[in-house]
Order: C-alpha cells, then sequence, then structure tokens
C-alpha cells in the first residue's frame, strides 16, 4: 500500500467513526453519569430499569467528576449528564437545560465539640469537599446569613474522608452528606462531635440535565425517562425499601459488595426522612431555589428574581409526568 | 541564521494560536474558550495577583521536587553507570517507577505522608527522576572505551576520567534526560496539585472549571506551558555555557 492510500484511509477512519456513533446515538441515549454506580445511585437505576421495561434503550457511563460529565454533553458526546451545571449554562451559554432534580443539597455541619452553634464558627478553620463545589457553596451562604467569616477553609474530595480526618483529629469543623453524618453520629465516636443546627436548603445537588436540542428531538425517550423517574421517587416516598427490592441483581448496583447492598434500605429510609428526594422532581420550586442558592454562592452572576426559570429548566416533560 | 530561527518560531506559534483563535471561534465547544479570551483572562488573573499566589504556591513542590530529582538523579545515575552492582540494585526501582501508572498510585501516596507539600514532593520526583536516572546511567555506560583507554594510558586517575572524560561524553545525553525529566516534573506537580489537594496554578484549574469560567482554566493550562518552555530554554543555555561542544540545535531553542 502506498502511503498516499495509508494516509487517506487514516483521514477517513476518524469521520466513519463519527457517522457510526451518530448513527447508534439515534436510538440509544448515552447517559454520563458524575461518579461510578454507589448506594446513592441505586434509586437512579431502578428508575432507569423501569423506563428500559416501557422501551427505553439506553447506556451509561461514569466519568470521574461532575464538570467532566457536564462537559461530555456540552459537546454532544453524552446525551444526558448528572450534575447542577448552572454556571456552564450561564457563561458557557451552552443550550443545556434541567429536566429532574435528583437529589437536594443536604449536607450538615459536623463539628468536634469545642464548637455548639454557627456562630462559633467565626474566624475558625474548615474543610470543605473542593473550592467551587457544593460545600464551597454552603459555606459561602452559612457566612451570609449568619454574619460570620470561616478562617482557613482547606480542601478534602469525599464526605468520608473528611470524616475520617474528623476522627484522626486533623480538623474541627467540617460539611458532610447525611449518610456519612448518619454513620459518624450512630458510631461509639457520637459524642465527641455535634451537628450544628443550620437553615433548610431546597437546592439541587445532583439534576438530570441534557442540551435542548436533543430534549426536543427526543420528546418521547426523555418523558418515557422522566415519567419513571419521577414514578421512582414517588414509591420511594412512600416506601423506601422498594429500592432494594426492585435492584436488579445483575445490574450494576446489584453487583456491589454484599454489605453495601444490606445497607440500602436503612439509607434510602435515612435520606427520604431527611428530605434528600423530592417526591415532586423538584420542578418550579426547586428551580427558583438553585437559582437563589446558586446565585449567592457565586455560580450564577446577576439578581436571582431577574433569572429566567426557563433558561436554565426544560419543565414540559416534568409536567406533563405530573398529570 | 539565528534571525531566521525566532522568525520560523514566531510563525509557528502564530499558527498555532491562530488556529486556537478558529477553533474557539467556531467554536468546536461551548467549553473551548478563543485565544484572546484565554489571554485576556490570564493577564487579568496577573493583574489580580491571582496567579502569583498561585505560582507561589505551584513553585514550591516543583522547585523542591526539580533539584531534588536533577541532583539526586544524576548521582544515582552516574553511580548506577559506573557499578554493575549498583546497577543490578537501583536501575529495577528506576524502570518500575517510570512505568508506575501514578496517578491511581496518588492514594497510597497520600496514604503514607498525608495531604501536604511531601506528597507533591514525591509526585514531582517520581515523575522526573526515572528519565534523569536512566538517561545518565545510559550515558555514563556508553562512553566510548577508547576515550577511557587514552586516560588510562596517560595515567589520569579515577577521578579525573569521571570528571574529564565520561561526564563531558555524557552530557548531551545527560541534559537530555533532564529536559525529559523536568518536563515530567512539570506533569507531576500539576498532577500533584489536582489529584491530592487543589492549591496554586491546579487549584485555579478545577475551580475555573467548576464556575465553568473556561477562558481563566485554559489560561492557567497555557502559563504552566510557557513556564515549562522558558525554564527549558533556560537549561539549554545552562548546558551551552558548561559544555560548549554541545551546541548541536535544538527544536526548542
Amino acid at each position: 500500500m502506498s502511503i498516499l492510500k495509508i494516509l487517506g484511509r487514516v483521514a477517513i477512519a476518524p469521520a466513519a467513526l463519527a457517522l457510526s456513533m451518530a448513527a447508534a446515538s439515534a436510538d440509544t441515549i448515552r447517559i454520563a453519569l458524575a461518579e461510578t454506580p454507589s448506594d446513592e445511585l441505586a434509586a437512579f437505576f431502578v428508575a432507569l430499569d423501569r423506563a428500559r421495561a416501557n422501551g427505553l434503550d439506553y447506556e451509561w457511563t461514569a466519568f470521574s467528576d461532575e464538570e467532566l460529565a457536564i462537559q461530555a454533553v456540552i459537546s454532544g458526546q453524552m446525551d444526558i449528564g448528572f450534575g447542577t451545571p448552572y454556571a456552564a449554562m450561564q457563561r458557557s451559554k451552552a443550550p443545556l437545560r434541567i429536566i429532574f432534580q435528583l437529589s437536594k443539597l443536604k449536607f450538615f455541619p459536623v463539628t468536634t465539640t469545642k464548637y455548639s452553634a454557627l456562630e462559633d464558627l467565626d474566624g475558625e478553620p474548615i474543610l470543605l469537599h473542593s473550592r467551587g463545589g457544593g460545600t464551597d457553596s454552603i459555606a459561602n451562604v452559612i457566612e451570609e446569613r449568619v454574619g460570620i467569616t470561616f478562617g482557613e477553609r482547606s480542601y478534602v474530595p469525599g464526605s468520608s474522608n473528611r470524616v475520617a480526618a474528623l476522627l484522626g483529629g486533623r480538623a474541627d469543623a467540617t460539611i458532610i452528606d447525611l449518610s456519612n453524618k448518619n454513620k459518624l453520629m450512630r458510631s461509639e465516636a457520637a459524642g465527641d462531635f455535634n451537628v450544628l443546627e443550620m437553615f433548610d436548603v431546597e437546592a439541587s445537588d445532583e439534576a438530570l440535565f441534557a442540551n435542548l436540542n436533543w430534549i426536543q428531538e427526543n420528546e418521547e425517550d426523555v418523558q418515557i425517562f422522566v415519567d419513571a423517574l419521577l414514578g421512582t421517587w414517588q414509591d420511594m416516598a412512600e416506601d423506601p425499601t422498594i429500592i432494594r427490592q426492585e435492584t436488579d441483581p445483575d445490574g450494576p448496583i446489584g453487583q456491589l459488595p454484599q454489605e453495601i447492598l444490606a445497607e440500602l434500605d436503612g439509607f434510602y429510609k435515612d435520606a427520604v426522612e431527611g428530605g434528600l428526594y423530592d417526591a415532586n422532581g423538584g420542578g418550579r420550586k426547586a428551580a427558583q431555589a438553585d437559582l437563589e442558592w446558586y446565585s449567592s454562592a457565586g455560580q450564577l452572576e446577576g439578581d436571582p428574581s431577574e433569572l429566567n426559570i426557563e433558561d436554565f429548566w426544560y419543565l414540559a416533560p416534568l409536567d406533563a409526568a405530573m398529570k | 541564521m539565528p534571525r531566521r530561527a525566532l522568525l520560523l518560531k514566531l510563525l509557528s506559534a502564530a499558527i498555532l494560536f491562530g488556529a486556537w483563535e478558529v477553533a474557539g471561534r467556531i467554536p468546536v465547544s461551548y467549553a473551548f474558550p478563543t485565544f484572546i479570551d484565554s489571554m485576556r483572562a490570564l493577564l487579568e488573573m496577573f493583574a489580580d495577583g491571582t496567579m502569583i499566589a498561585a505560582y507561589a504556591e505551584t513553585l514550591k513542590p516543583l522547585a523542591v521536587g526539580i533539584a531534588i530529582s536533577a541532583v539526586l538523579g544524576i548521582a544515582i545515575g552516574l553511580w548506577v553507570g559506573l557499578s554493575s552492582v549498583f546497577d543490578w540494585l537501583f536501575s529495577p526501582i528506576f524502570v518500575v517507577m517510570q512505568a508506575a501508572p501514578l496517578a491511581a498510585l496518588i492514594p497510597l501516596l497520600v496514604l503514607a505522608y498525608g495531604i501536604g507539600l511531601t506528597s507533591k514532593v514525591l509526585v514531582v520526583c517520581i515523575m522526573a527522576m526515572p528519565v534523569i536516572v536512566l538517561n545518565t546511567s545510559g550515558a555514563v555506560r556508553n562512553t566510548p572505551e577508547s576515550l577511557k583507554e587514552m586516560g588510562r594510558s596517560f595515567l589520569a586517575s579515577e577521578l579525573s576520567i569521571i570528571l574529564r572524560i565520561i561526564i563531558p561524553a555524557a552530557s548531551p545525553v545527560i541534559f537530555a534526560g533532564l529536559r525529559l525529566g523536568i518536563s515530567a516534573g512539570f506533569i507531576g506537580a500539576i498532577l500533584a496539585e489536582l489529584k491530592i489537594t487543589p492549591t496554586g496554578v491546579g487549584d485555579i484549574i478545577t475551580f475555573s472549571r467548576s464556575i465553568a469560567d473556561y477562558p481563566s482554566m485554559y489560561a492557567a493550562i497555557f502559563s504552566i506551558i510557557l513556564l515549562a518552555v522558558l525554564f527549558l530554554n533556560l537549561l539549554e543555555k545552562v548546558e551551552t555555557v558548561l559544555f560548549e561542544g554541545n551546541q548541536r540545535g535544538y527544536v526548542s531553542d
């Protein structure tokens, strides 16, 4: 084969690949997860299984963090993503829209017994997930509402790692998620720590979003998906144990270690009691709360009352599912 | 001649940045900013001091790691090249270090050395040192036998043979190893800041990404590449001053 021919083939290959991928995407929806499947995603996978039973064909890819999942959706390599891409929607003018609120930002300030109220944390160092992340935004809003200023903020990704830092005496104050707070406060070490009283947060931690064009071109698939999600979230609100019951033993959650599966019922019972999931998929209430929250957290610019919900959410599928 | 080289370099930079600008304007992705936007963000970050504070943080592990890797790497490399016993003892360690998927091993480093400066310096060293050691030892081992023979016939001591014959003969490859090692060290410093705890330039990258400020994100990436290129050029000047005979025209000059 001559060099020209080889070069010709090399040049054609990516184009052919792109074409075949475009063809494949017409009927299979590609979901970008922001983390590897874990107990927190069990309810989502139950909803996916229900959607599949109604004719939705999907495949999922787990990204190592939320920003990569967002970028994959922005660039069209993935159809639906996980996360709260408010900053990306506003700053990059990417036509992304949220269609469903998966979970709320339920995080808790936990400290050693040195502190007993948020006011005590004025000027004190605090351990958070990452700069610009959810716990960082919670810290910003605490500062604003309580009128304090935290001392040095250091960042350790993962609630369980921050609990380890608390237990190891390397930190005195942090903000952690519901399940880690419960684990810590039910352990023998609970007496050494305080969960500080905090205001309620209705804003989204994880939401499902996609490109507006893609949503409009695939109305039917999106509707099946949102119907399944809403159904699952409502059933879960009534009986959290359905998640464990409906988990496919051969699926990504069913394959998790037995110890994790055994705790699924407890996890979802706590989560439903703690208000982690909105049985109505968020909708306008969540959208409004998000705009206010992410504005005060510094992810959105401008006065939240002047921001238009329709620029961030696409509510038609959820509205149809609620009927 | 130097004028022409300079012109060619400027031309290739102009083509690259032009292509970046075009790609940003199409845009290839909503997450890909134009060259001009990125440079504006870079200037803004320098003007408000963010970038300077970030580099004060990033340069700590980078400078310490590169200094350790260069000094220790060349010393161990010479030693390994000169003695088959040390070759046997040390070479495998560095071959393993070079082949190890470092990003996957970072949790292990954090477990052993915590989240502070030590872990980050280690990441820089693990990235930089193997290339330096292996290049140095290979170069030393491949010193032409006839040159060493000549030294011995002039009754040169073992030390003078090393200092006057082996090191100058090996210097081009030692410097090639240093250049490769130091570029790897820059990668290591950023890798550590992205994977261990976000500080300095790594923090600007992750933070701007999380608030979708893509121009700042690419500006930070661009600045670290620029710094690496400048540093490698400086290293080359050092080489020409130390070993004049090595000038053979490098791509990076």
